[in-house]
């Protein structure tokens, strides 16, 4: 008898698409509180789906994921708006639910079928959903869920241009500076990533909107007074400019008086961590990048200059030191080159340092 | 939790509304302000290698209690990312057996992170303030089935806590019990940061489970609490390796300080590996303590060598040394009565500093203790004490207490002493050796450098292992001299001597053939990781080319 009404098990497709009738409805009935008890009721039945669906996609306890499986479940996610639906209704989901649809869609984001990331093509036809999850970044109780789908949906180059190139990266400069640790920190992983993952994108939004970047960059977070936001800017200016694909930039970055300005004052901040990072960009300031420097710091060609790179930084305690060590051979090299004449400020710094080694 | 707050908020706070209105947040919790000018510290109630944990007051919130860990971001961890993850870990968990922070926010170069104020302090100060050899049984259930339920939350949400210990269980005064301490924490749904500089648009990896498998290959933890899998941990560990610390914090929470702590850290963790250890040490017989069966099965169940054999937190907690638990008053009553509050525990500990110069120590000073319990993988002292040979081998597969009758038969200790460990040294450890060679050559790309430090770490204990056996040596010799002496024994006192010194030696021979083993297995290894170190950066190479020229051709 009891096997007779036995429910046939679901699919995968089923439990997307009951996901997405539980979705319109809660979509639907975000407003009435009338129906309090029937909107529970769906609620932990939708709460229940997505766990599903996150189980099938990462497997439980006892069991890998299946292929075939995953494959259905991404095939009918995105065939319908589940994507759009799941999103926009993600503020109303409890936390644990919240939690379980990051995933999920954290991982459809690398389902393939018959060799195409669906999601991919998805976003590119939805890409207003890229705008709603950045202003995730406005609302502390859903940032770092929006923040984490924002992260695993630019690992798609296209959508990653669309980020780079939109208004929003703009926006980002504010977040980085958010109070709130938690969400700084997720809108500051989130513009790393924009700014580091796909070389080639990267290297063409650079050189296009070098001006306004940078100068938002030099003002807003190296020259912050936040010590987290500091700390994190000049590691990923060093991130940036230190990559080959980014040459370029480098060149144009070097050779500015200002640049050099600020990153001088970096080498003197009173963080050693911060003197440290600020030390390898330094570094990379190559000798060729302009005549007009007053003076330039390049290494000699040294047969290790890896290890001399770690061995450095844990004996500058200030520029000064940095002066003293470049004078012996074999190391990085502080040198005056002649210019045309103009006093650049750098060249105060310069004597600075010379003074304050004299007085050491 | 937010009418308790306007019950204690005094009514000038009530006046100005404004402010109260913009602590209330939505889902009813309150919401503490991001600056540190609406705190104001009272007292420090801990401190670590680069963090502080003070107890405070929020202002605005009407004076509200909270503890502040203030962590020195200059002087912690040189990477920001790592910090980051566990802030982000503690915001997104939320069960009540879980600490989770109100909020975090930098001050200088300090991060604060505010949480709720645990009155009665962790386990480990409880342990060291007023049960130095272990709290009674019942209170043991009351804390351990709390904090079951914490390990049953995190590991259903796929997170691995990795530190479990008393030190990181924390008691409120109503005796409620709170998980802590996510800074080593892990979850199986993120893969590898994809924020590391040398990210590369790759092929995106295929999704893979790995809820139950091995994920994890780099150490983390402390000691004496580490589960054998996560010592070599080449072989990756999973949940279950949080089951191994939970067991061995009922050991702690039983005899007041970790089992094998009397041990070096370097030394407990070979033995962990190499053997099945007794875990019940020398003390704790000589006090004598009786606890139930129960209650040493299901310890014994946490600490088999066989992760998967281990039971999961969901089955433990129906284990019946939970059933009948007590309630928190009991916890209550006898444990939080009998100790002195977080604020006095800490005054006492700034004393014990001014005990070395002769300052007279009120509370009872037990240095030694917790310098071995505070001590943290940073902090290894290799050749702190001379070894003192405990008979550590026992034919049975994962049992840990012994029976009682053992101490009868004290003649024959020696013997069991040396010849069960040169048995079982012959076949399991190394058979598991082997094992591992297989294993890692299969798992290819997962080795990585994390692989030779351990091995060498390895190496160096079973050079010391074998300086131990030397050690015994001399001692059984003198040992039966001085019997010898005493009973003017004959011919065949010495004929047993010399079969017994020759056994000794031939485990000793065979000690350094397996050192000799290590050591070019070690060898081996390096060499193959700087091979791998070749490919990847060969293939990190081809990548970027490859990613270039297909973004090029778009």
């Amino acid at each position: 008898m009891k096997g007779l009404f036995k429910s046939k098990p679901r699919t995968p497709a089923d439990v997307v698409r009951q996901t997405r009738e539980l979705l319109i409805f809660l979509d639907l009935h975000s407003g009435s509180r009338g129906g309090d008890a029937k909107r529970e009721e769906k609620m932990a039945e939708l709460s229940k789906n997505i766990r599903e669906l996150k189980s099938i996609l990462y497997g439980n306890g006892e069991s890998e994921p299946v292929t075939e499986a995953c494959v259905q479940l991404t095939q009918e996610f995105f065939r319908e708006n589940t994507l759009r639906l799941l999103i926009i209704c993600l503020p109303k989901l409890n936390l644990e639910t919240r939690k379980d649809a990051t995933q999920v869609v954290a991982n459809l984001q690398r389902q393939q079928v018959s060799s195409k990331i669906v999601a991919s093509e998805y976003l590119e036809a939805n890409k207003d959903l890229l705008d709603t999850l950045i202003s995730g970044y406005e609302n502390m109780d859903i940032a770092l869920h929006y923040g984490s789908m924002l992260r695993e949906c630019i690992r798609h180059q296209s959508i990653a241009r669309y980020v780079l190139e939109s208004d929003h990266m703009k926006k980002f400069f504010d977040y980085i500076q958010l109070p709130n640790f938690d969400i700084a920190s997720d809108a500051s992983a989130t513009f790393k990533e924009l700014l580091t993952r796909h070389k080639a994108t990267v290297a063409e939004f650079l050189s296009k909107n070098y001006d306004w970047f940078f100068s938002e960059f030099n003002s807003r977070l190296l020259s912050s007074t936040n010590y987290i936001t500091k700390r994190q800017a000049i590691k990923l200016l060093g991130d940036m400019l230190l990559d080959r694909s980014n040459s370029a930039v480098m060149m144009r970055y070097v050779s500015s008086k200002d640049n050099l300005m600020i990153l001088m004052n970096l080498l003197r901040d009173s963080s050693k961590n911060i003197q440290i990072e600020a030390f390898h960009v330094f570094k990379g300031f190559p000798a060729k990048a302009n005549k007009d420097f007053q003076f330039i710091v390049y290494p000699r060609l040294d047969p290790h200059p890896v290890l001399l790179e770690q061995n450095l930084p844990r004996t500058i305690a200030s520029p000064t030191q940095i002066a003293i060590q470049s004078e012996t051979p074999n190391n990085w090299m502080v040198q005056n080159v002649p210019n045309d004449g103009h006093q650049a400020p750098q060249h105060h710094t310069l004597q600075r340092m010379q003074n304050q080694s004299s007085k050491h | 939790m937010l009418q308790l707050l306007s019950l204690l908020r005094p009514p000038s706070a009530m006046a100005s509304a404004g402010g109260g209105d913009h602590a209330a947040g939505v889902g009813g919790e309150a919401r503490y302000p991001l600056d540190a000018g609406s705190y104001r510290l009272m007292c420090k109630i801990g401190s670590g290698v680069s963090a502080v944990v003070y107890k405070a007051v929020c202002l605005p919130l009407g004076s509200a209690v909270v503890a502040i860990k203030a962590i020195d971001l200059e002087r912690s961890r040189a990477n920001l990312d790592e910090v980051w993850r566990e802030a982000k870990a503690m915001a997104l968990l939320s069960h009540r057996n879980v600490l989770r922070a109100h909020c975090s926010f930098t001050v200088g170069s300090h991060l604060w992170v505010v949480m709720p104020f645990m009155a009665a302090g962790s386990l480990h100060s409880i342990l060291s303030h007023g049960f130095p050899d272990g709290l009674p049984e019942q209170c043991i259930a009351v804390v351990l089935k709390d904090t079951l339920r914490a390990l049953c939350y995190l590991h259903e949400q796929g997170r691995i806590h990795r530190d479990i210990k008393a030190g990181n269980i924390l008691v409120d005064s109503d005796g409620s019990v709170k998980l802590a301490d996510f800074g080593v924490s892990a979850s199986i749904y993120e893969t590898a940061p994809a924020t590391s500089s040398s990210a590369f648009s790759g092929p995106i990896h295929a999704p893979s489970a790995v809820l139950s498998s091995s994920s994890f290959n780099d150490m983390a933890g402390t000691p004496y609490w580490m589960a054998p899998e996560v010592i070599h941990s080449h072989v990756g560990y999973g949940i279950k390796a949080d089951i191994w610390s939970f067991g061995i914090t009922a050991l702690e929470l039983a005899h007041g300080r970790p089992p094998l702590s009397h041990l070096p850290p370097s030394k407990s963790m070979l033995m962990r590996i190499t053997s099945r250890v007794r875990l019940d040490d020398a003390e704790s017989s000589a006090t004598k303590k009786k606890f139930s069966k129960a209650f040493k099965d299901m310890v014994s169940s946490c600490l088999c060598q066989e992760p998967a054999k281990r039971p999961s937190a969901e089955k433990l907690l129906r284990h019946p040394f939970f059933k009948g638990c007590r309630s928190r008053d009991y916890l209550v009553r006898n444990v939080l009565a009998a100790v002195p509050s977080v604020e006095e525990r800490c005054k006492d500990s700034n004393q014990l500093c001014g005990c070395a110069r002769g300052t007279r120590c009120v509370s009872p000073c037990r240095h030694a203790n917790n310098v071995a319990k505070n001590r943290r993988i940073s902090g290894w002292n290799f050749n702190e004490e001379s070894f003192e040979l405990d008979p550590t081998e026992r034919p049975e597969r994962c049992f840990l207490f012994h029976h009682d009758d053992d101490n009868d038969i004290l003649e024959h200790e020696h013997e069991q002493a040396t010849k069960p460990t040169g048995g079982d040294g012959d076949d399991s450890p190394a058979a598991r050796w082997h094992g591992d060679g297989t294993e890692k050559r299969q798992e290819g790309e997962g080795v990585r450098d994390v692989v030779v430090p351990n091995l060498v770490s390895i190496f160096g204990s079973l050079e010391m292992q074998r300086g131990m056996v030397m050690q015994v040596l001399e001692g059984g010799g003198g040992y039966h001299d001085r019997s010898s002496n005493g009973c003017g024994g004959g011919d065949g006192e010495t004929a047993g001597k010399e079969e017994r010194e020759e056994m000794l030696l031939g485990y000793v021979r065979q000690l350094e053939q397996r050192v000799q083993e290590l050591s070019t297995e070690v060898e081996e290894e390096m060499a193959r990781n700087a091979q791998l170190q070749e490919l990847l950066h060969e293939r990190a190479c081809e990548n970027q080319t490859d990613s270039s020229q297909t973004l090029g051709s778009r």
